[in-house]
């Protein structure tokens, strides 16, 4: 279900007992709108519809074009001379798992006090009232992939997809099976990249054939449990998510996912620039955090600003993470820093938007401004990726979202450090 | 260590001499390189001081802003034309781990928390700073000419820090910025009690915290007394006068009150900030600088009454309990309070895009309808910077007389799409995009994949 859509969502893999996919568009009120006059970045075309009309209808977006009338029953939004582009989509956090990450109590993205592995599933503690949500949304992100972090085992576990709404964030369950190479999850395999490859492709190896009855777990082997999430896994038709930095591990990753026939994602990438034309032919995208480009550890010596635009040029789907929970609005902040290093600005905005719609679990068209698509749209006040404008209206599913947040609640309330009334506001 | 004996008497000299630095053990051995007088011509200037400049000259000469004006003639410098371009002062970080956490980041280069005892003033963190650390070009390459090395806030005292120019040098001494004061970092709130805590040891509360402060700065107090009551007593010929026992926390300390040394406090919390303004009337000691004052907007009239700086981030928040009420218009209330704001970084990728952090904090001001331009906000990484660090004499801003720190950027350095095109340091070229040449390389660089600032 790599590029499910709510439509289709409950003819999925069957096998996948427990797989949840919510639906909103049409279940909300069903509001009609007609946003008109705006720049429209598609992301259909790398061309903008200039002066453009989008129709939004129960949700969904239902006609856009340039020379559109505008239905009766349509409320009417004015956006001449305001940018109009899909909601920003964030490819790897831990919102609504994660609301203060020095707070062990408020933290639900891993697992340390007992060993676990692929069983592990972040979807029973989404706390939809998490801060981050509506902080986020305010700077124009809509959805985002939510990942368990490697506890004590290669394997991380399953993530989910959420809209940054305040109603209802889950998308879908089982979207991805999250993990990572490199020194420090080999860590938790003695210490060596290569058990920590060796682990990973036995665990593969023996989910293939698993049956309850005949698997005996010896030492150092995965738990029935974790097996059967691996065997649930192989018969799901969902991304392996890898992080890995170091040009030979992305080998790796793109060697084992042949081996065992996985749709495989790499996460950070550091060095992916280097394996670029792999990558591309195996059609691997690469989820990139484009301001790291330090060499923060051994394998990670090739870190640079380019790696996205690299990437971009030889063909390999780059998709975007803000690269911190509470600051996914970084996005656009890194799009921009990649179309200062050389990535096209239509490119920039697609791995922010379109892309990460297409890779994971979302309704088809998420992430685009197209007939069908889900209603995830921002208004902007000038160029999105500018650090200097801001979102003026962000809608999700259709739906005009808050845009105050409990930091501007903070601002309006010191604002004015003489009022009186500061305590009672 | 005569001074240590006469602390007064050396002090007055030193004063007399106008060369307080003189008077510091390990001092710096920075000289300024040998520069050709460059004529910067027409370019977008933004002065530090609050002015923008629209196709203005500024000729650098001697390593220092010689003119500042419209067709100026080229006195015999090299012309660079800039015009399409926007020149500001060098960026100055007041927050940075450069040298002490660098990169990579493992534990055999882990050296800036000295997290033996919550009072390590006795350390010096320039006695860490890996000069090779690869993230100091890449800071230049962010445009940061200055930048304030501090130790970590495990401790309540987490010992001295330095301020560095960035310049490549096989030495930190060849880094120390000449004549800057040294600091003292101290640490509020959830770090000191944290950690101590943990082992079961003080501090393990924020009261805790509060009389670790007092009980060291009482001793420094008193000790400091007894100096001066026996510099003051005329020694009797039989008894020749005894020095006191040597004890480097104790020096660092007496430094701060004597006005030597100046005060750098991470502390998030409005309660808490207020909390350090007292200790300081208690024992006689200014703040220059909260650092991480996610909560200055709360105090923000506190801070301007009293003189403080708040060194803030444009937008970090909730990544521990302490940081939760960060928001982002922090800066801008508290400039609109006429408290001195700055924005720094403590961060090794921040600091490289400094430009960026103002410029979102600009426009989080602009968004609530508080107007601020990129004149006046450029000062929250350069002028105010230079205030909190005791250096706004020197550096800071693009007027006659100050060092020639300035950078060249290919456009607005509040787009995210501008890049830094040169960076001069008192007037020599440290950096250019357009010519591998002057790019820095450090050591740890040569034949890896990548390497120098631009990567």
């Amino acid at each position: 279900m790599i590029c499910s859509s709510l439509r289709s969502a409950f003819l999925l893999n069957l096998t996948i007992a427990t797989s949840l996919t919510a639906a909103f568009p049409g279940s909300a009120h069903g509001a009609d709108y007609a946003i008109v006059g705006g720049t429209v970045h598609t992301l259909i075309s790398d061309q903008p519809l200039e002066q453009a009309v989008v129709l939004v209808s129960d949700g969904w977006i239902s006609a856009i074009g340039a020379d559109l009338a505008v239905p009766s029953g349509y409320e009417i939004v004015a956006a001449a001379g305001k940018v109009v582009t899909p909601g920003l989509i964030d490819s790897y956090s831990q919102l609504t798992i994660s609301e203060i990450g020095g707070e062990a109590s408020t933290v639900d993205s891993q697992v340390v006090a007992y060993a676990s592995g692929p069983a592990f599933d972040v979807r029973y503690a989404l706390n939809p009232e998490a801060t981050a949500l509506a902080v986020n949304r305010r700077d124009g992100v809509t959805r985002a992939v939510v990942a368990p972090r490697p506890g004590n085992d290669p394997l991380a576990g399953w993530g989910v997809t959420i809209r940054l709404a305040d109603v209802e964030p889950l998308v879908s369950t089982d979207v991805a099976l999250f993990g990572a190479l490199g020194a420090n999850a080999a860590m938790f395999t003695g210490g060596s990249r290569s058990a920590l490859i060796q682990r990973l492709r036995r665990g593969l190896q023996q989910a293939r054939g698993y049956s309850t009855n005949r698997y005996q777990p010896g030492p150092g082997d995965y738990s029935h449990q974790d097996l059967a999430a691996l065997q649930r896994f192989l018969k799901a038709d969902v991304p392996l998510v890898l992080e890995a930095h170091r040009a030979v591990e992305i080998r790796e990753a793109v060697k084992l996912a042949e081996d065992f026939d996985l749709q495989l994602v790499v996460l950070g990438g550091t060095e992916a620039w280097k394996e670029s034309a792999q990558l591309a032919a195996a059609g691997v995208p690469v989820v990139v955090n484009v301001l790291a480009n330090l060499p923060t550890s051994f394998e990670r010596l090739g870190a640079r600003l380019d790696n996205a635009a690299l990437l971009h040029e030889a063909g390999v789907q780059v998709l975007f993470t803000g690269g911190e929970t509470q600051n996914v609005r970084w996005l656009r902040q890194a799009a921009g820093n990649a179309v200062a290093y050389g990535m096209p600005w239509s490119a920039a905005l697609r791995a922010a938007t379109a892309s990460p719609g297409s890779v994971w679990s979302f309704p088809e068209g998420t992430g685009t401004l197209a007939k069908g698509a889900p209603a995830d749209l921002v208004i902007w006040n000038g160029d999105p990726l500018e650090l200097s404008n801001w979102p003026e209206r962000v809608m999700i599913d259709g739906e005009w979202q808050s845009l105050e947040s409990r930091q501007t609640r903070l601002f309006e309330r010191y604002q004015d450090l003489s009022d009186e009334n500061l305590y009672y506001q | 260590m005569l001074w240590k004996l006469f602390p007064l008497i050396v002090s007055a000299l030193a004063a007399v001499a106008g060369d307080v630095h003189a008077r510091t053990p390990y001092e710096s051995t920075y000289s300024p390189r040998h520069s050709e007088d460059v004529l910067l011509r027409g370019a977008t200037v933004l002065t530090g001081t609050g002015e923008r400049l629209e196709s203005a000259d500024v000729r650098l000469a001697v390593g220092r802003i010689a003119e500042v004006g419209v067709s100026l003639a080229d006195n015999g410098a090299r012309v660079v034309d800039a015009s399409g371009l926007w020149l500001t002062p060098g960026i100055i970080d007041v927050h940075s781990h450069l040298g002490a956490y660098p990169s990579p980041s493992v534990p055999s280069t882990s050296d800036g928390n000295e997290m033996t005892s919550p009072n390590s003033a006795r350390v010096w963190v320039e006695h860490s700073v890996w000069p090779q650390d690869p993230q100091f070009p890449l800071a230049l390459a962010g445009g940061v000419t200055t930048l304030q090395i501090l130790p970590g806030s495990a401790n309540l005292f987490g010992g001295r820090g330095v301020t560095l120019k960035n310049v490549p040098s096989r030495t930190v001494q060849g880094m120390k910025f000449p004549g800057a004061k040294p600091s003292l970092k101290m640490a509020c709130g959830e770090n000191p009690k944290r950690v101590y805590g943990a082992k079961n040891q003080t501090p393990a509360t924020r009261m805790g915290n509060i009389a670790g402060f007092r009980e060291a700065w009482g001793k420094a107090r008193h000790a400091l007394d007894e100096r001066t009551q026996a510099a003051q007593t005329p020694p009797e010929d039989d008894k020749p006068m005894k020095a006191p026992a040597p004890d480097l926390g104790l020096d660092t300390l007496i430094g701060v009150l004597e006005g030597e040394i100046l005060i750098h406090n991470h502390c998030y919390r409005a309660d808490e900030m207020a909390w350090m303004i007292d200790v300081g009337k208690e024992y006689g000691f200014q703040i220059s600088a909260f650092h991480h004052a996610v909560e200055s907007y709360k105090i923000a009239d506190l801070l301007a009454e009293e003189g403080i700086c708040s060194a803030m981030w444009a937008d970090w928040w909730g990544f521990k309990l302490e940081s939760f009420d960060g928001i982002s218009e922090n800066v801008a209330l508290v400039d609109k309070a006429g408290a001195c704001a700055i924005v720094h970084s403590d961060s090794a990728m921040g600091i490289q895009r400094l430009n960026q952090e103002a410029a979102k904090a600009m426009a989080a001001a602009q968004r609530q309808g508080l107007y601020f331009d990129e004149a006046h906000a450029i000062a929250w990484i350069t002028l105010n910077a230079a205030k909190a660090l005791g250096l706004d004499d020197r550096i800071g801003s693009i007027e006659v007389g100050k060092a020639a720190d300035v950078v060249l950027w290919n456009g607005n350095p509040f787009s995210v799409y501008s890049r830094v095109e040169q960076v001069y340091i008192d007037g020599y070229r440290y950096f250019d995009l357009n010519d591998p040449g002057r790019r820095p390389v450090t050591d740890f660089e040569l034949r890896q994949t990548v390497s120098g600032g631009g990567r």
